[in-house]
């Protein structure tokens, strides 16, 4: 028994040292490697695939340069990189969100490189798109693409019903009540993940506040007092949608999935979601009864705010920056360059319907384009303003937490307007 | 008379399977609820019924899963460091409970105590600070790094078992073989350990099954997917927004194989009292 032992243990360590000894460094025969940490997981659907076939287009014109993924999920993704910026093999390129809550640490550490805005001015990018990738007046990142927020609805189920499209908050509400007789839910809401419940509060900030928004907003961070009315406001207009039952029976434990599910199958008339999901129209595993009649309007305007119904929430999310430290920054912000160049990631995004990105795609329209993308386009196209980042993600990682969990809350009356920002200045 | 008990006899046995039929049905039910799902697409997934008949049984999942998810080489990546740690936590369970219950050495309960404090360790807080002494070490994305985390994790556990358990052997049987001529190793390996195989193996299932489904610290300490374990396999189908469900579900039912191979294999250790009858006579 003895001997088993020693055998086994003997065993065991040979079998670690020869799993260790050729410690995960590929043999490249001379190639660039770059390494890529991405937030796109699925490469096969979706930004995935684009970001997929813009590399291996890449690599069939640069033969010398391997490109490495590793992809994680968005949380998974924040766990690691953190990790990452604690330890000393960094990526190269990376993928990041455009806002304060994420990418100012990492600038603060000196981790992100700074890129020359001269490079871009041929790219064009939307105006403004810039900003959240940029801090004191350097450029940090580029914007993968501009995203919005949209309530989707059945047309057809609208017009069989006779319900009209609302153009005021309190029409909203007083639908909800005819949609919920019909059977089914007035809009799917994904209360699960918070960030929605967070994107509708800020589309309500826009509709009360207009442009104040952001300047407000950045000002009751950094002090500290969300005293401001709008506030209170914005939270009180949220509740009154939980008395009016807008949202689905026990949204708030019902994620992504299920919320858009129920609207897919017909269980909801509308869905609260971002312009990514206009991809919805060609999603060809969807009935087509419901998947041609997908339409699509924003946050109507609220009694006594000042924004006005072209006033909307979108901003510019997702994109990817190159590290500081990178032994190979120069090829790395070639290939970032290389992305963006609007031949690849916005024409190739577009033509495969699956987001607008931050650059001016009005060249690469196919034609082919589905009624609800040209709404969405439409709506993109005649807003007098945007309004930026989202409340959620404008401060530090802290704030995104507190504020998104708050959120949940009061879409669920557990905490009073006022409690709540009493709870934020805390 | 007779007739009269059969009939009994037969009811109490009757209403003893339906029971028994009802309970299995319930702790089956996810197996099946995830089996049924994995053959639906995607988007007949959120309905409101218990389980759904797909209009179209999607066999692609499976084709899909297993190609796309890399599902063989992750397979083998589990069981390798799977089977490693299983047999490390073993090694160092058996010998630390004989360490911390039969040795006698003045901190005995205190080293039993601060292993057992691992318990109390949130996996979370160690990511960050173990991705860091993994760099400095150099292991970091190689098959130490999943090793050292789920062993130590799991060491607490295993510790906890075998030591309550190795108490409850008797001591005359130690002393017994000890006057043949049995040594420290003999002892444990011929002597102690078949006795406690009830509870060797339920610690054996305990490890084997945290560390198959964990995925955290798996991410956290792998780049490459040289050593990537199962669950990774589920997240190539995760979208920026949404996740392919109906694949990752063919995921789940095929890395719910195994382990359920492993537990069906096992079970009927854990309630076998082994050290009956060993004090016998």
């Amino acid at each position: 028994m003895k001997r088993i032992l020693v055998l086994f243990l003997a065993a065991v360590m040979l079998f670690g040292a020869a799993a260790c000894s050729p410690s995960g460094q590929p043999a490249n025969g001379g190639k660039t490697v770059i390494k890529v940490f991405s937030n796109l997981p699925d490469r096969t659907t979706g930004q995935g695939l684009v970001e997929q076939k813009i590399f291996d287009q890449y690599i069939a014109e640069n033969p010398n340069v391997e490109i490495q993924v590793e992809a994680l999920d968005d949380e998974a993704y924040k766990i690691k990189m953190k990790a990452y910026a604690s330890g000393t093999s960094l990526p190269d390129l990376i993928s990041v969100w455009g806002q304060p809550s994420f990418l100012d640490g990492y600038i603060d550490a000196g981790l992100i490189a700074e890129l020359n805005p001269g490079d871009y001015s041929e790219y064009g990018f939307v105006e403004g798109s810039l900003a959240g990738f940029s801090k004191d007046g350097k450029l940090y990142g580029l914007p993968r693409n501009t995203d919005m927020i949209a309530f989707y609805y059945n047309q057809k189920l609208f017009s069989d019903n006779n319900w009209s499209i609302p153009t005021t908050y309190d029409e909203l509400l007083a639908l909800a009540p005819k949609i919920a007789a019909t059977g089914i839910s007035p809009v799917a809401m994904d209360g699960n993940d918070k960030w929605p419940i967070s994107i509708f509060i800020t589309d309500l900030l826009v509709k009360i506040g207009g442009t104040a928004y952001q300047p407000e907003t950045l000002k009751a961070i950094s002090g500290g007092d969300f005293s401001h009315p709008m506030y209170a406001e914005a939270a009180r207009l949220l509740q009154d949608a939980y008395d009016a039952n807008l949202f689905q029976p026990g949204f708030e434990q019902q994620d992504y999935g299920t919320a858009q599910n129920l609207f897919i199958n017909g269980q909801a008339a509308m869905f609260y979601m971002g312009s990514w999901e206009m991809s919805m129209a060609n999603n060809q595993e969807i009935d087509p009864e419901i998947r041609e009649n997908i339409r699509a309007f924003t946050m109507p305007v609220v009694s006594g705010g000042v924004g006005v119904a072209t006033d909307i929430a979108a901003w510019n999310g997702g994109g990817h920056s190159v590290i500081a430290k990178s032994p190979v920054k120069d090829e790395a912000v070639k290939l970032l360059n290389y992305i963006y160049k609007p031949e690849n990631w916005t024409k190739i995004a577009w033509e495969n319907n699956v987001c607008m990105s931050a650059q001016d795609f009005s060249q690469y329209k196919t034609g082919s384009e589905t009624p609800v993308q040209l709404q969405l386009i439409d709506i993109f196209a005649g807003a007098t303003s945007i309004s930026g980042t989202t409340i959620n993600d404008l401060g530090s990682a802290d704030f995104k937490t507190k504020f998104e969990d708050l959120s949940q809350q009061i879409s669920i009356k557990s905490i009073t307007p006022e409690g709540a920002i009493n709870a934020l200045a805390d | 008379m007779t007739d009269k008990i059969k009939t009994k006899f037969s009811l109490g046995r009757g209403i003893i399977w339906v029971a028994l039929t009802l309970f299995s049905a319930v702790q089956l039910f996810p197996l099946i609820w995830l089996i049924d799902f994995s053959f639906a697409s995607n988007t007949e997934f959120f309905t409101s019924n218990l389980l759904i008949i797909p209009r179209e049984i999607q066999w692609g999942n499976y084709p899909k899963a297993f190609t796309d998810g890399h599902f063989l080489l992750y397979l083998k990546n589990s069981l390798v460091v799977n089977t490693l740690a299983v047999a490390i936590v073993l090694a160092l369970s058996i010998c630390s409970a004989y360490a911390v219950t039969r040795m006698r050495w003045k901190f005995s309960q205190t080293a039993k105590n601060i292993i057992l404090l691992g318990m109390m360790i949130p996996i979370h807080a160690t990511l960050i600070p173990n991705y860091m002494i993994y760099d400095f070490l150099g292991v970091r994305d190689t098959l130490w790094s999943l090793l050292l985390p789920y062993v130590a994790f799991s060491l607490p556990q295993g510790l906890f078992l075998a030591a309550s358990y190795m108490e409850s052997v008797s001591k005359e049987i130690e002393e017994a073989a000890i006057i043949d001529g049995c040594g420290t190793f003999r002892l444990l390996g011929s002597v102690i350990t078949p006795m406690m195989k009830s509870s060797l193996i339920t610690v054996v299932i305990m490890t084997y099954l945290n560390n198959w489904n964990e995925f955290m610290m798996a991410s956290t300490y792998l780049s490459t997917s040289k050593w990537k374990t199962l669950p990774f396999s589920i997240l190539e189908f995760t979208g920026q927004y949404r996740a392919n469900a109906a694949v990752q579900f063919a995921v789940m039912t095929l890395t719910a194989a195994p382990a359920i191979l492993i537990y069906v294999l096992l079970s009927k250790h854990i309630t076998k009292g082994v050290s009956m009858g060993a004090v016998k006579g």
